[in-house]
């Protein structure tokens, strides 16, 4: 069998991190090779996606799919199983952006670089491998393959309180986990599934009764449910934020809550779909709560990170939502939203980063007044602000213009309370540009230099992706709808 | 005729060139200090794009047709059920009709007079690049706006220039009162934004399921001529749905333009430059409401308890607005408040079925009341105060703007045969038709018509204390002197608009520019009558300012006069800023502080808890995290021993058990 594009980022990205460790200072040129290959490699795979139709069965196929036995037991094959489709390449390109974007922002890491660069790598390349893999157990390691690095990122390279973050993060997350694996192996024996393979499982999953299905569903909920993370399951996040280190942020919040975004969707609404359609209720309560306790909590913080930290919170509750009401248009919505979620929230964090080593602070009551000082910064912070408050023009508008279309769709007038915690978050955005960027000057140190070269072009990429992809949306979603979601009502 | 409609497709191009100098300028910054800071290009660029916009306008005089220019932006999949079983499409186009030609007219023409006398203006600022990227911004959005073709569109371009006002305001960001001003202007209008999106939803279900076979959503939910009617008669069973959608837009449109009760917004933007005040507070951006209205009304259809509320907002914000600019001590407040009142007009005439008369009304006021701000403008510029108070004389040092601001004032007020007078007349009257049969409008009327001699009242009060007199009261006060000619140039062609703008549609051609009924007015013998009165009004209003405050005179209310807590009360903007600052920031924010108190004991108390009860999490925490590689290396391998014991015995197990 001929190696496809997904084995060849897969070696690239596996070959780029082992250099990267053995390539002592140089690892940073290293690092950035690697992921321009990799960026190459993702524009390569988007331009060339082909979405198949799916077979007479109505089983889904994947574009750049490749297949080969790995593990043979008596009773199960695991398969070496990948695969595209237009709900996981959306996230591919997400990751070799993510992933370019933290190398150029920390090109001047100086504390044990090679380590840095290879653990940023390691994230990236389990994020792929989770995004491209459609074996349960394959899925599983890659899963648990991108909490090390994440957990060593913050424990090392993060604030005071780095490791008590850290644990937090890693007993989370894992006893999460623990419980997404569980309820995917149970999947897949009361499916009596050959194969621990996306393809075998699909027509057998949905064919469980209602209540299996439920139950399954709300253990999977759970485990993806906190990587998102849902409220009241979130608690790990704004602490595993204010501690990482700015690139462990940035991967944190654009990487690792679209794992379980992703895997809602991929293993919970492809696999069990009366499951989310009973469970529905349910979700809809866990989303509107976690849309208005996010924005509200970061009304509240004086932080800027901490804040922006709940502000994922809030749109990873819209995305919820936008799952939640299982259509095509929801999933459309969700996919799009995530991605803008990631480029957003991964701007958003960067400028958290540079006005604390600017200023030597974060808290929006003490430092005020920084655009006269910092003019580039400044623009940056606000341009960060309106795309995530949904301004028309930049990504994130088209994706909550549908995912509230969605949920007006499925809810009717429900979808109040999303648009309630529109208001608010242009509340929270708007007072802490008020209070940084607005107002006589107070508190600044003398010296405050403004965004040094490789932090402004990191944010520069990211704000022309930003432009891009919220004046032509098209670009994304005719991948996003060339998927299974066409089997959806 | 091969003629003027050539031109239409290529309508995109108004806002495309204000974008093109957005970037430019944007990205230029400080380099572009040889070009006034990037003024020249603007100027440029709106230039050209003036000129379109106005071959676009009288292209539609002469060719009044619909054209529509789009693209699909977005397709949406099918959802299954609900709306939009078949899924649809998100267009973005052009529509060149004869209200757009209209509106392109006004936008256009203030938008170019008003970056010409910003080079006078704002020579001394520093920021300029700022200041001129952000005003194309908002030209080529307003453009974008008034072109949109659909009301998805509009509301894109709706936020577009609402965050352009929201850096406006805020330009001299220095200043706290500013950047507290801009932030209410963005999250006020936020809240009627939030419902204008509601009505958006609500008016695609009304076309999805009612539409004609085929659906209207096919068309991608186009403004289509006539369809108005059309949508009536089809939601004849289900209106409280159209009700609400209407409502909402109405929401919406209260917002924007300031109407009662998100009035508050409007004045406190006043913070920003005042070049920045006419144009987008005064002639242009807070006129979209209005326009919002006008193009629902038309395309979309409202209810007939659409058209009352509509009436009820307007006609009380009218009155209601007017009051309060009677006691302001400053001078740009005055004109703001004025703005919100004549708003009030063109809202009243939407919602009592003249569309087109309300934008007769909002075509005389662009011209007239941005000449009043650039006016007091100037006078700012020459005396660095804008307290009424200080002022006085300036008729002796500033010829020219007094004698245009007179013109505003004149026109503002409604006097014959200024502009003002026909389009305000034009609503009076359009309203006193509608009370036979709906006899609800009568209070509203007779608010329109008392607002009448408080305009005429509380704009000379303005002229008086500002121009009349002898000196200014003041003696620190600059000497004043007369703006420069960029300056100039731009507020005497506002003044002859100002002037003759109100005959206009007696020239049939521009006529065609306002279908509909009662454009240009007919003039019966009731109607003189009317006019006759509202003139009488305005002129009696204007006879009690000159006896209060003409000649230099100040009026001084008497410190125990019974009018004393009333004054107080207008001042105080009848306590509604003060109520939503302690609603909307002090009780949400508390609230805010409630759930992060949660959050952090209770929440995160009971995670800690359950560590607790694990037996102490950072005590093992301490334990693992030794920092020894080799440690947490084992970690990993006895994980893999757990999976791989799951998979070869414990799977075996479950299968032998619960398998087939």
């Amino acid at each position: 069998m001929a190696v496809g594009i997904i084995s060849v980022v897969l070696l690239t990205l596996v070959g780029g991190t082992l250099l990267t460790f053995a390539a002592g200072r140089w690892a940073r040129y290293v690092a950035l090779g690697t992921s321009l290959v990799f960026l190459f490699e993702a524009a390569y795979m988007l331009s060339a996606f082909v979405w198949p139709l799916p077979n007479g069965a109505g089983v889904p196929l994947y574009a750049f799919s490749e297949t080969a036995p790995w593990v043979h037991l008596s009773w199960l094959t695991i398969n070496y199983s990948v695969g595209v489709d237009g709900i996981s390449l959306p996230f591919v390109l997400l990751t070799a952006i993510l992933q370019i974007v933290t190398v150029v922002y920390t090109f001047e890491e100086d504390r044990h670089p090679a380590a840095w660069f290879g653990l940023v790598l390691l994230t990236c390349l389990g994020s792929f491998g989770v995004f491209v893999s459609l074996d349960i157990l394959q899925f599983f390691l890659f899963w648990e393959a991108v909490l090390i690095p994440m957990f060593f990122i913050i424990g090392y390279w993060g604030g005071v309180r780095r490791r008590y973050a850290a644990l937090k993060f890693l007993l989370y997350t894992h006893v999460a986990s623990v419980v997404m694996l569980v309820s995917l192996f149970a999947v897949a024996f009361y499916s009596h599934a050959a194969s621990f393979d996306f393809s075998d499982l699909y027509g057998p999953a949905q064919g469980l009764a209602t209540t299996t299905q439920v139950v399954l569903f709300l253990g999977l909920f759970f485990g993806f449910g906190v990587k998102f993370p849902v409220v009241p399951f979130h608690t790990w996040l704004p602490d595993a934020h204010v501690e990482a280190p700015t690139g462990g942020s940035v991967l944190l919040a654009g990487l690792l809550l679209k794992l379980g975004g992703y895997g809602l969707i991929r293993w919970g609404l492809e696999l069990l779909p009366s499951g989310l359609e009973h469970a529905a209720p349910l979700l809809y309560a866990v989303a509107f709560a976690s849309i208005l306790w996010g924005a509200f909590m970061s009304l509240a913080q004086r932080d800027l990170k901490k804040l922006v930290a709940y502000s994922s919170i809030n749109h990873m509750g819209i995305v919820l939502l936008a799952i939640a009401v299982y259509s095509s248009l929801g999933v459309m919505a969700a996919v799009l939203l995530m991605f803008a979620h990631g480029i957003v929230s991964a701007l958003l964090f960067m400028v958290s980063g540079s006005v604390h080593d600017s200023f030597g602070s974060r808290d929006i009551v003490s430092v005020n007044g920084i655009t006269a000082r910092t003019p580039v910064l400044a623009t940056m912070i606000m341009i960060g602000a309106l795309a995530s408050l949904g301004l028309p023009a930049l990504v994130s508008f088209p994706a909550e213009f549908s995912a509230f279309l969605a949920t007006w769709d499925r809810l009717g007038y429900f979808v109040l309370l999303p648009l309630l915690g529109l208001v608010i978050t242009a509340a929270f955005y708007l007072w802490m540009m008020q209070r940084l960027l607005f107002g006589p000057a107070r508190n600044l140190p003398e010296r405050a230099h403004d965004l040094p070269a490789h932090e402004a072009i990191a944010m520069g990429l990211l704000v022309a992706l930003i432009v891009l992809y919220g004046i032509l949306p098209s670009l994304l979603t005719n991948i996003i709808v060339a998927s299974p979601i066409h089997l959806l009502p | 005729m091969v003629g003027w409609s050539v031109l239409f497709p290529y309508a995109y191009l108004v806002p495309l060139l204000m974008v093109g100098s957005f970037v430019v300028v944007g990205l230029g910054g400080t380099r572009l200090r040889r070009f006034a800071g990037g003024g020249w290009i603007a100027v440029a660029a709106a230039g050209a794009s003036m000129v379109l916009g106005v071959l676009l306008g009288v292209a539609e005089m002469l060719d009044p047709t619909y054209t529509d220019t789009h693209v699909v932006w977005l397709s949406l999949p099918a959802t299954g059920t609900g709306t939009f079983p078949n899924g649809f499409e998100l267009v973005m186009g052009t529509l060149v009709d004869p209200l757009s030609g209209l509106m392109l007219l006004v936008v256009t023409i203030v938008g170019f007079l008003v970056l010409v006398y910003s080079l006078g203006y704002m020579a001394h600022e520093k920021g300029l690049p700022r200041y001129f990227a952000e005003l194309s911004l908002f030209l080529a959005a307003m453009n974008g706006l008034v072109l949109a073709d659909n009301l998805f569109e509009f509301f894109v371009f709706w936020e577009l220039v609402g965050v352009c006002s929201y850096f406006l305001i805020g330009f001299f960001y220095e200043k706290p009162s500013a950047a507290s001003a801009a932030k209410e202007a963005f999250l006020v209008t936020r809240v009627g934004d939030v419902m204008f999106l509601l009505g958006v939803f609500l008016y695609f279900y009304v076309y999805a399921t009612s539409g004609p076979a085929g659906g209207w959503a096919a068309h991608g939910f186009l403004f289509v001529q006539g369809s108005s009617p059309f949508l009536a008669g089809v939601m004849g069973g289900s209106t409280p749905l159209l009700t609400v959608a209407g409502l909402m837009i109405l929401g919406g449109a209260a917002g924007k333009s300031a109407q009662f009760p998100l009035h508050v917004w409007l004045p406190d933007a006043m913070e920003g430059p005042t070049t920045v005040s006419a144009l987008i507070h005064a002639a242009t951006m807070v006129a979209a409401g209005v326009y919002l209205l006008a193009v629902t009304s038309l395309f979309l259809g409202f209810t007939a308890t659409d058209d009352l509320a509509i009436v009820a907002i307007g006609g009380f914000t009218t009155f209601f607005a007017a009051t309060m600019a009677l006691v302001q001590p400053d001078i740009k407040r005055v004109i703001a408040y004025s703005t919100i009142s004549q708003l009030g007009y063109m809202v009243l005439a939407v919602g009592a079925g003249f569309a087109m008369v309300g934008m007769y009304h909002l075509f005389t006021h662009a011209f007239f009341k941005a000449l009043l701000f650039l006016a007091a403008g100037a006078v700012i510029h020459a005396v660095g105060t804008q307290d009424l108070f200080k002022m006085g004389g300036l008729r002796r040092t500033m010829r020219i703007t007094s004698g245009v601001f007179l013109v505003g004032a004149l026109s503002l007020s409604g006097i014959f045969p200024f502009a003002g007078f026909w389009s305000k007349d034009d609503v009076l009257s359009s309203l006193f038709g509608e009370l036979g049969s709906h006899p609800l409008y009568w209070p509203f009327y007779l608010l329109a018509l008392a607002t009448v001699f408080l305009t005429g009242y509380y704009i000379f009060r303005v002229w008086f204390l500002t121009f009349s007199g002898e000196n200014p009261r003041d003696r620190s006060l600059p000497a004043a002197h007369e703006a420069p000619g960029v300056m100039l140039v731009p507020m005497i062609v506002l003044a002859i608009f100002a002037t003759v703008g109100g005959l206009f549609p007696f020239v049939p051609a521009f006529a065609h520019l306002l279908p509909g009924a009662g454009i240009p007015p007919s003039y019966t013998a009731t109607d003189l009558a009317l006019s006759a009165l509202s003139v009488g009004l305005a002129a009696g209003g204007i006879l009690t300012a000159w006896a209060f405050w003409g000649n230099g005179r100040v009026f001084e209310l008497p410190a125990g006069s019974a009018a004393q807590p009333v004054r107080r009360l207008l001042l105080k903007r009848y306590y509604f800023k003060a109520g939503y600052d302690a609603l909307g920031l002090t009780g949400v924010y508390t609230f805010a502080r409630l759930c992060d108190f949660v959050d952090r004991y209770i929440i995160d108390g009971v995670v800690h808890g359950l560590e607790r009860s694990f037996g102490g999490l950072s005590e093992r925490g301490r334990r693992i995290q030794s920092g020894v590689v080799l440690d947490y290396a084992s970690y990993v391998v006895a994980g893999v021993v757990v999976l791989l014991l799951f998979l070869l015995v414990v799977g075996p197990y479950l299968v032998a058990t619960w398998g087939s």
